[in-house]
């Protein structure tokens, strides 16, 4: 019986050589879509996940009313992780993490910057990093020593045992190589290369007793029978004696499995975070496979008229339904199965490139059972969702209707061909203006004015000697005329790295938490950044030493401070009092995607990090940067000299946005393709059916137009009931994902139309290529072969 | 008795017009008869052949086929009782494209149950009977329309049914070929005892036959 059906199914297959390769083609494409995304989120659910003891891992947050909102924020004070240890015996572990820092290496004049961090010797307890050499106990326990990573040692010492040996780091302290570490897996948010014990720190005199400097990560491990719930409420109260400026702030336990997942926090409630994309991607698979699934059924139900004769028969002779059913069932899961082995091909042909796009190292494991076994799974569920309508409509025909002499035509658009056909242009649409919102939202960001002047900026981060050398690094920079302007400030102009809400000024009103941005320049910083005054002066701390304690404010805080006159007015903040010297316009600073926030920015007396220079315009820019390097070599020999344009700096805020319009337009691509092969299908089908009736209008005198009408009209006028249920809903859609931004597009009606027209115009290129070829058949030969 | 109709009606309903198919359609058939029915197009012969061979319902009268009461019988049980007994020709043959003449002949069989061996020994033995061993491999398509309907002839038989329904089996055939088609009906009806209900046109044909029932506007005449 099996091979009976097999025999039919493969010889149908071969037959209909068209019909079979759009269809294993249409499926193959829903499959390979499926399976990317199901890699990725696969990869994305077990991120992090790898810690023997994830689940009594914490990270510590404090939650905070500000004008009203609760604020959550993971950011800690140096001195609570001991304060965690001494006073809760239900913590097993805590640890600190310092934040990504970059050192210089040096061993036998062998320099090397490396990425590290700064951590509590029970780090290595908490998190399951391996180590290759040396003991979990003891490695982090010297205040002088170092634990790497197998590939730093690799680079540092090529083959050598690395234990015990000697590095020079930042080219000040000496350190020994206390530990080695298996290499970071790549499904982890760490990101580091060495790990240097908390004790270097407190050395250097940079650990402190601050509870408002929020600055640094603390990680806790609760004890093996700690129950999570009971042991929240005990410690949420933890500042209280403590923290003498904010007391009633709330220390929260925030599960560290989580983190990468969720952890976006709206009024203290956790909302979502990552797992908002991974829910929406799974969702555009499963609708792109249920595409594929339809045009699978259109099709086979579209050939319905060529099977009704062997159900007839079949019937006579005796066949049950059921066994009908199974047939019909078994050939769809045949089909699916040759488009499962072709889906394997495509998927690892474009892997690599998939891999590029969303930035993740995902790889098909071949040798996994679960993987044989969840794609033997997706085989059977996709050919049995897919041959499910064509089996049940198949085996229900009547032999006495079907086998009356000559075969009656099946009309190729029934009631539920339209419904899927209008369903698939739904999506299709929906795609199509999700594509065209976001490239212009893009653009419209990217467009943005920007309030500075990016060209030919660059900046360097300040290492080893450049703080000491400052003064005569400037003067060699401006006096060889490779730097036009030059002025140093505390972050990059991209990026904001110091807030507070505890500025003062005359008429401050007193619940005001708004959150000011700080900047520290200083001198000539508008000059430098090409920033647009609008009142008063840029800082000149030549011409005005008193400029140290100067600020400039953007407009917005000039209208959230309320100065009628601003010039002359004073801020206070960090215990100096500012005065104000000018105003400049608006520019960007964090996100592109926001809207402007408050800012000020303070004079020399503030800290600083990076130093920006506006390159001479005068001459090219490699002539200017070989200058540039050079001056901070002779001034700064151990580091090489690093530098980043200021306006690739700014284009890389778009990678997000730009990834996630590069994966929309290939979802929205691949989602025509495969509905377009189906129309064509199923355009074919209405083709061949209504031969007669064509070839009897041709006689009649209609001409290939008319009939070329005649046959689109109605997969025309499906697509365009696509376009009236597809705009509200993209139209709701794009609107909410708009709302992610401040800065943001809105909405033009325009933009509907076109997906329409581009929809309309592509089903129609499918569908009256068929038509015409129809139209123009020679009518004798159709009616004569009836 | 193999098979009695009493008092049959069937009808549809068209434009609130109810138009009778078969109207008190009264007949009985012994084992072993070979019937013609005759009438004119759209007589209701098709219809009636189809009613006997149980693929088409009927909505008034009773029809018993061998002590069993049909109008009483669930689907299910229907169908199993014509798999087990009749067996049908078409005027268009229906033959199955996709499998050659020995797929074609095991189909049948399939559906009943039978073992491979007992299948291959039956499907050897009725290509050997009707002369078509040569042709066992070959698909429909390469045969001509008298061998495609012997196929079906041969298809019908193999399950050694009771009754064979043969709706113009010689209607696409030419004349030469239907002679031969119709001397194999009057040999297995003779030889063999299969009761034969075959729909013709032709006076000639139906004179093979033993007795004929003449249809006029689903009326029996």
């Amino acid at each position: 019986m099996i091979k009976n059906h097999l025999k039919i199914a493969w010889r149908n297959l071969l037959r209909n050589k068209a019909f079979s390769l759009l269809n294993v083609f249409g499926l193959s494409a829903g499959l390979a879509v499926t399976t990317l995304i199901i890699l990725w989120i696969n990869f994305e659910l077990e991120y992090d996940r790898f810690h023997d003891k994830i689940d009594r891992i914490y990270e510590v947050n404090n939650q905070h009313q500000i004008n009203g909102e609760l604020w959550t924020w993971n950011s800690t004070p140096k001195p609570m992780a001991p304060v965690i240890k001494e006073d809760y015996p239900e913590v097993e572990s805590v640890s600190r993490f310092f934040g990504d820092i970059e050192f210089l290496f040096t061993h036998n004049n062998k320099n090397l910057k490396a990425k590290g961090t700064i951590v509590d010797p029970d780090f290595l307890n908490i998190f399951s990093f391996p180590l290759l050499q040396g003991e979990v106990e003891n490695v982090l326990n010297e205040i002088n020593g170092v634990v790497i990573t197998e590939t730093l040692a690799h680079k540092m010492f090529n083959d050598k045992n690395p234990i015990g040996k000697t590095i020079k780091i930042d080219n000040s302290d000496i350190f020994k190589i206390t530990g080695v570490l298996k290499d970071l897996p790549l499904n982890t948010k760490f990101d580091f290369e060495f790990l240097i014990p908390w004790s270097y720190l407190k050395k250097k005199g940079h650990d402190d007793e601050n509870w408002s400097n929020n600055s640094v990560t603390t990680y806790v491990m609760l004890g093996a029978n700690t129950s999570y719930a009971g042991f929240s409420k005990k410690i949420k109260a933890l500042r209280k004696n403590y923290d003498k400026s904010s007391p009633e702030m709330v220390t929260y336990l925030y599960p560290y499995a989580r983190t990468y997942l969720y952890s976006k926090f709206e009024n203290g409630k956790e909302v979502g975070g990552r797992i908002d994309y991974i829910q929406l991607f799974a969702c555009i698979a499963g609708i792109i496979l249920l595409i594929a699934c339809i045009n699978f059924m259109n099709l086979s139900t579209a050939r319905s008229a060529k099977r009704a004769k062997e159900v007839g028969i079949k019937k006579a002779i005796g066949a049950p339904k059921k066994i009908l059913i199974m047939q019909f069932l078994g050939e769809s899961i045949l089909l699916t199965s040759i488009a499962a082995v072709l889906t394997l091909g495509i998927v690892s042909l474009v892997l690599p490139y998939f891999n590029a796009l969303i930035n993740r190292p995902l790889s098909l494991n071949l040798t996994n059972v679960w993987f044989w076994l969840s794609a033997a799974g997706t085989v059977i569920l996709t050919g049995v969702l897919a041959g499910s309508y064509p089996a049940f409509y198949l085996s229900a025909f009547r032999p006495s209707k079907v086998l009356k002499g000559t075969i009656q035509k099946v009309n190729t658009l029934v009631a539920p061909r339209k419904i899927l056909v209008v369903l698939q242009f739904t999506i299709a649409i929906i795609l199509i203006t999700a594509t065209l919102i976001i490239s212009q939202q893009l653009n419209n960001t990217q467009n943005r004015q920007l309030g500075y002047v990016k060209d030919n900026l660059i900046y360097s981060l300040m290492e080893g000697d450049t703080e000491k050398k400052y003064n005569i690094i400037v003067e060699e920079l401006l006096g060889q005329g490779a730097v036009s302007s030059i002025t140093k400030t505390n972050s990059p102009v991209t990026e904001s790295w110091s807030n507070s809400w505890d500025m003062e000024w005359v008429g401050k009103q007193e619940d005001d938490q708004t959150l000011i941005l700080r900047m520290h320049a200083d001198n000539a910083v508008v000059e430098t950044m090409g920033l647009e005054l609008v009142q008063g002066r840029d800082i000149n701390l030549n011409k005005y030493p008193s400029d140290s304690t100067a600020v400039i404010l953007n407009i917005s805080a000039l209208e959230h401070m309320g100065f009628e006159d601003p010039i002359g007015q004073v801020i206070k903040d960090n215990g100096t009092d500012w005065h104000v010297i000018g105003v400049v316009k608006d520019f960007v600073f964090n996100s592109p995607f926001q809207k402007i926030e408050p800012l000020i920015i303070e004079g020399a007396k503030g800290w600083f990090n990076v130093i920006h220079m506006k390159l001479n315009d005068a001459n090219t820019t490699s002539e200017n940067l070989k200058v540039v390097e050079r001056v901070f070599e002779k001034h700064n020999p151990v580091y090489p000299f690093n530098f980043e344009f200021v306006d690739s700096a700014y284009a890389n805020k778009f990678n997000d946005n730009k990834r996630t319009k590069k994966l929309t337009v290939l979802f929205t691509i691949l989602t025509i393709l495969i509905s377009c092969l189906g129309l064509f299908g199923l355009a074919s089908y209405m083709a061949e059916n209504r031969i007669k009736e064509i070839g009897i209008r041709k006689v009649l005198g209609a001409s290939v137009n008319t009939i070329t009408t005649l046959l689109s009209k109605d997969f025309l006028k499906l697509v365009l009931i696509s376009v009236l249920i597809a705009t509200p809903i993209s139209s709701y859609c794009m609107n909410k994902w708009l709302e992610s931004f401040e800065y943001r597009i809105t909405v033009s009606w325009l933009t509907f139309v076109q997906a329409g027209l581009l929809t309309i115009s592509i089903a129609f290129v499918t569908v009256s290529s068929q038509a015409i070829r129809a139209a123009r058949s020679n009518p004798i030969k159709s009616l004569t072969t009836e | 008795m193999l098979l009695q109709l009493n008092n049959i009606f069937k009808w549809v309903n068209s434009g609130g017009q109810r138009i009778f198919l078969l109207k008190d359609i009264n007949l009985e058939v012994e084992e072993g008869e070979f019937i013609s029915v005759m009438g004119p197009s759209g007589s209701g012969k098709s219809t009636l052949l189809n009613v006997i061979g149980m693929l088409d319902g009927f909505d008034e009268g009773e029809y018993h086929f061998l002590d069993e009461s049909v109008h009483n019988l669930k689907e299910k049980h229907r169908s199993n009782l014509y798999k087990e007994y009749i067996g049908f020709v078409f005027q268009s043959y229906h033959l199955l494209d996709e499998l050659t003449v020995k797929e074609n002949l095991e189909m049948p069989l399939l559906y009943k149950k039978y073992k491979g061996a007992e299948r291959k020994a039956m499907v050897a033995d009725m290509l050997d009977r009707f002369n078509i061993v040569g042709k066992k491999d070959l698909f429909p398509t390469q045969l001509s329309g008298g061998q495609q309907q012997l196929v079906g002839v041969a298809r019908a038989l193999i399950a050694n049914p009771k009754l064979i329904l043969a709706d113009e089996p010689t209607g696409n055939l030419n004349s030469q070929q239907s002679e031969e088609i119709m001397a194999l009906f009057k040999k297995l009806n003779e030889e063999d005892g299969v009761t034969i209900i075959q729909v013709t046109h032709s006076e000639k044909n139906a004179a093979y036959g033993s007795r004929i029932v003449n249809l006029l506007d689903g009326r029996k005449v």
